[in-house]
């Protein structure tokens, strides 16, 4: 191979590798426009990406394709149905319910795993702050804890392992509800 | 396929082929393309996105539609803007639904003038005067020029200066006496090389092909402005074509000019009665092609511009990437 073509080749790489990396560059751009375009949604109703609000629990286990376990026992202190529902569906899946006390003022909320029993944290529960925990009688791992809100309220959360799912139950009303409401969460897939 | 099914199908028509044609202008112009054939065949590609690309991925891959993709998988989902509403629909319905109005009104801008009454073509004919057999001697001077066989042309006596080419089977040139009157010999050689350019390279069955397009996907107003960017680079390549076997870019550059003058004003009337709208736009549309007319004559003052390196490898990589990219726009 002659200097001259060495050099053509040379020139024709290098040319080759610009145009290579300007291209990444643009498809980059664009896909992260793409990304950000796909989270503003979510941003302007303060939901964090993959948390999707539907209108009722029938629609969660649409989304979900999995029944939902729900307490049979439910006090008439809160109102039914439930104020928010959000689904996740990530990492299996997950949903959160919210639900308000008579007063309108949010009261209870119930959050499962629907495949597996990993974490259920963040951006499914609403950030708070534990000032105490101690085991409760829901079975082994199960904790009870007394949390802080945001807003600086303070709520009870139990969290325990059952029928192959991870659930969170957290109420504002007295503990003895709760862990009636908690019980009444039977493995038996409805 | 259901209604709903079809919208989804719509929308992601219009989104790809907005974002593939963004892309391929950025990179176009990156890449500086500048050579007018190459530059059509980038544009190309991202006009084969809604035509051939967004069916093969809407229905090649229908697990894409499913919510699953949309919330694990997909970079952008469209129906995720439909959960924000506006007097009782989602935005991404009214995006859609503001984009369907403006593709249809491109669309209809471009089609309406075509289906008033025509008049017959005119007769192949030029005898007789010095003005025709001026042009005839023109036209067989650029057909040898281009390596070709000079086609029919018609010659017109009367009326204003017109100089184009139509058929699809049977090629024709039609001029003008008024037209010939305005050239001198170097520039009317050069017009007839670039019409005779344009039938080498069918462009008339391309034209009616892209219109087609049009047609078929009449709601999606990215690929009726693609379409038209194509109309100007199919241009641009005669003008290039049309240069080369006269070597007299400048003789191209002045007769586009004169008959541009010659004809400013005429093109504005007939799309400012096809639609209510068009009114308004008359004014951008002849300002927009003036500025056309005037980069042609600029580049035609210019030397030939370089083809880049690696065009047909670009291009790949690109129609890769692109599909790629889109595989998770839903």
């Amino acid at each position: 191979m002659s200097a001259g073509q060495v050099s053509d080749l040379g020139r024709a790489a290098g040319e080759g590798a610009r145009a290579l990396w300007t291209l990444a560059l643009v498809l980059g751009a664009a896909a992260a426009m793409l990304a950000g375009l796909d989270a503003v949604p979510g941003w302007l109703r303060g939901e964090p990406r993959g948390v999707r609000r539907v209108a009722s629990i029938y629609e969660a286990e649409r989304v979900l394709r999995a029944r939902l376990m729900l307490p049979s026992f439910f006090p008439d202190t809160y109102r039914w149905p439930p104020s928010s529902v959000r689904v996740r569906r990530e990492d299996g899946g997950a949903v959160a319910l919210a639900f308000d006390a008579r007063d309108g003022a949010p009261a209870l909320l119930l959050a499962e795993t629907v495949s597996g029993t990993g974490e259920l944290a963040a951006p499914l529960l609403p950030e708070s702050a534990v000032i105490q925990r101690q085991s409760a009688a829901l079975g082994e791992g199960a904790t009870l804890s007394r949390i802080v809100s945001e807003d600086g309220t303070l709520w009870n959360e139990l969290e325990w392992t059952g029928g192959g799912r991870r659930f969170v139950l957290r109420g504002r009303g007295p503990l003895d509800v709760l862990m009636r409401m908690a019980r009444s969460i039977h493995g038996v897939v409805r | 396929m259901a209604t709903a099914r079809w919208i989804d199908f719509a929308g992601q028509s219009v989104f790809h082929t907005l974002v593939a044609a963004l892309v391929v202008e950025a990179l176009v112009r990156l890449w500086r393309v500048r050579q007018p054939e190459q530059r059509t065949g980038f544009r190309l590609l991202a006009l084969a996105w809604p035509l051939l690309a967004v069916p093969i991925l809407f229905f090649g891959f229908p697990e894409r539609q499913g919510e699953a993709f949309e919330e694990l998988h997909a970079l952008f989902a469209a129906r995720r803007w439909d959960e924000i509403t506006f007097l009782g629909a989602g935005l991404s319905g009214w995006w859609l639904g503001g984009m369907v109005v403006l593709g249809l009104a491109l669309f209809l801008m471009d089609l309406l003038p075509l289906l008033r009454p025509r008049r017959p073509a005119p007769p192949a004919t030029s005898a007789g005067t010095p003005e025709g057999a001026r042009a005839e001697k023109a036209l067989s001077e650029a057909a040898s020029a281009l390596a070709m066989e000079a086609p029919a042309m018609a010659f017109l006596p009367e009326g204003p200066p017109v100089f184009y080419c139509t058929g699809t089977r049977r090629p024709t040139v039609v001029v003008s006496r008024a037209a010939v009157d305005l050239l001198d010999d170097a520039e009317l050689r050069s017009a007839f090389a670039h019409e005779l350019s344009h039938l080498e390279r069918r462009d008339p069955v391309l034209g009616w092909a892209l219109m087609g397009a049009r047609g078929l996907l009449w709601f999606n107003p990215a690929l009726q402005v693609l379409v038209r960017a194509l109309a100007r680079d199919a241009e641009r390549v005669a003008d290039e074509r049309a240069a080369a076997a006269t070597r007299d870019r400048l003789a191209l550059a002045s007769g586009l000019l004169k008959l541009y003058r010659a004809s400013e004003g005429r093109y504005a009337t007939p799309a400012g009665r096809s639609l209510p709208l068009s009114a308004a736009l008359a004014e951008p549309i002849a300002r927009a092609r003036a500025h056309d007319i005037g980069l042609r004559c600029r580049a035609l003052l210019e030397p030939p511009p370089a083809r880049v390196g690696l065009a047909s490898l670009r291009l790949a990589v690109l129609a890769a990437g692109l599909f790629f990219l889109l595989f998770f726009v839903v």
